[in-house]
């Protein structure tokens, strides 16, 4: 039993789009499938313009939007928070996608392949990536970040932790007040994203400069 | 910061919001014209019939929206928490009554004609599930919160008075082209429907008027009165579903002719699902805050 949860430090980022990468490497989602984003953001007008890059992920919310509207129960929560989507449920009707405030959730129709110039077959390395996600989950049903649980069982971290180069990315377990990410929030006043929409998210982020 | 409008519910959605609503309109009117009888026993029947089949066209477009259509039949299991849930129980029972009650008037039932008891009990029960499905229709897009344009509690009035507006076009539509009625009751409908568009105008303007409070509906509402959408809600919405059959009504009223409660049936439900488009594809996610960040989430 943990709640697993995240700590973005917006004032490390500086937007290579790692996270993105290895996200896509490690869990071969299909093209127009991204679990971890990094999006530009701007503040203020010129000459008093900002900038900064807004790594997203699924925010494992404790009270999910997505499963409270899924209508065939393929949403569930494990003990540990993580949202997962059982793709034998799963309908398609894309409730979720519209009811989820951090635009987590994501689906594709078909595998369309990263080099369309090519003719015929993929090339070995994405008729596996294709395979590894048929396996893992498919087509027209929703689909999302799960912190990349495999991993996480074997010990290690969420690819887009272990690849960022910033070190702007945490992980751990929220309830434990000892955990390196319980102990950043508190110190350096870790926010959630738009927590007027009440789904109390676990990924939590430390100010910009 | 450029805010995106949804576009992963296509016209499949707004074709099945529309046709739901049309259906269980249709029903409810043909439910109430069998409570007032005599001359109105056609127009009943009209109404009464085309419940069922058009909520059955309409369900078949949504179930074509499906990501994986085979597990369609899922759709009920979670009514605690998700309106597609509940509405999946609502309309099923509405069709269930909708075929029983057609069932009263064909063979091998033909013996239960005269039954009006049992007919009446179905037609009330009935009209409760109407109204649900017109109703729910809106709340379904309400439930998702982050678009604003959708969370409010206009909507569900908004496709509640066009529905029973598109259910009465309907039922005037199939009696003029089936020849099954004419003259007084079928007057009367556009009477009755003329108020019902004036009032779904104004429920659509109080609409529009409470999109002023958060970025997103604003950005819905920029969309939909002065950007791609429209061309659509000012031809489609404003003049051919609300203006001409208004005016139409209001001269067929006095004219009592059928060719001009035909045409404003025609463009009165035209309109209707140009509205349910309207909506749809006008959906904005609210952006992310961080700080003074603003974040559009990518479509």
């Amino acid at each position: 039993m943990a709640r697993y949860g995240f700590v973005i430090d917006l004032k490390r980022c500086y937007g290579c789009y790692s996270c993105q990468v290895a996200c896509k490497a490690s869990n071969h989602t299909p093209k127009g499938i991204d679990w971890a984003r990094c999006v530009p953001a701007e503040a203020g007008r010129f000459p008093a313009a900002l900038r900064q890059m807004v790594p997203l992920v699924c925010m494992q919310c404790a009270e999910p939007a997505c499963m409270e509207v899924c209508p065939t129960g393929a949403t569930q929560q494990d003990e540990n928070g993580i949202v997962t989507v059982d793709k034998e449920l799963c309908m398609g009707c894309k409730y979720c996608i519209m009811a989820c405030p951090y635009g987590a959730r994501q689906t594709v129709e078909k595998w369309s392949t990263y080099f369309p110039h090519t003719d015929g077959d993929l090339d070995p390395y994405e008729a596996y990536a294709k395979r590894a996600w048929e396996q893992k989950s498919g087509y027209g049903m929703a689909t999302k970040c799960d912190y990349c649980m495999d991993r996480v069982r074997e010990g290690r971290q969420p690819a887009c932790v272990e690849s960022c180069p910033a070190k702007a990315r945490y992980f751990g377990d929220l309830e434990d007040p000892e955990s390196e990410v319980s102990i950043l929030i508190r110190r350096e006043r870790g926010f959630q994203l738009n927590p007027e929409f009440g789904t109390d998210p676990s990924c939590y982020y430390l100010p910009p400069r | 910061m450029e805010m995106k409008a949804q576009s992963k519910w296509s016209w499949l959605v707004s074709a099945y919001l529309f046709l739901a609503g049309l259906g269980a309109g249709a029903y409810a009117i043909g439910v109430l014209a069998g409570f007032a009888g005599g001359e109105w026993a056609g127009i009943s029947k009209i109404g009464v019939s085309l419940g069922f089949p058009c909520v059955l066209v309409g369900c078949m477009f949504l179930i074509g929206d499906l990501g994986t259509p085979s597990n369609f039949w899922r759709a009920w299991r979670r009514p605690d928490t998700s309106w597609i849930a509940r509405g999946t129980i609502i309309i099923s029972i509405f069709m269930v009554l909708g075929v029983i009650h057609v069932a009263f008037w064909v063979w091998p039932f033909h013996s239960l004609e005269d039954a009006n008891g049992a007919r009446n009990l179905v037609g009330v029960l009935g009209i409760i599930f109407a109204f649900g499905t017109m109703i729910y229709t809106g709340i379904l897009l309400g439930a998702a919160r982050p678009i604003a344009f959708w969370s409010t509690a206009m909507l569900p009035l908004l496709f509640l008075v066009s529905a029973l507006s598109t259910g009465i076009m309907a039922v005037v539509l199939t009696s003029s082209v089936t020849g099954a009625t004419h003259g007084v009751p079928l007057a009367r409908l556009a009477w009755i429907d003329s108020f019902l568009i004036i009032l779904e105008i104004l429920v659509l303007f109080f609409y529009l008027q409470a999109t002023h409070r958060v970025p997103e509906s604003r950005a819905s509402a920029k969309l939909v009165l002065t950007g791609s959408i429209a061309p659509l809600f000012w031809a489609g919405v404003v003049t051919v579903g609300l203006v001409v059959p208004l005016v139409l009504e209001i001269f067929a009223v006095g004219a009592a002719t059928g060719t001009l409660a035909l045409s404003a049936s025609i463009c009165g439900i035209i309109g209707g699902l140009f509205l349910r488009q309207v909506v749809v594809s006008g959906g904005i996610h609210a952006p992310l805050r961080a700080g003074r960040f603003e974040i559009a989430l990518p479509a």
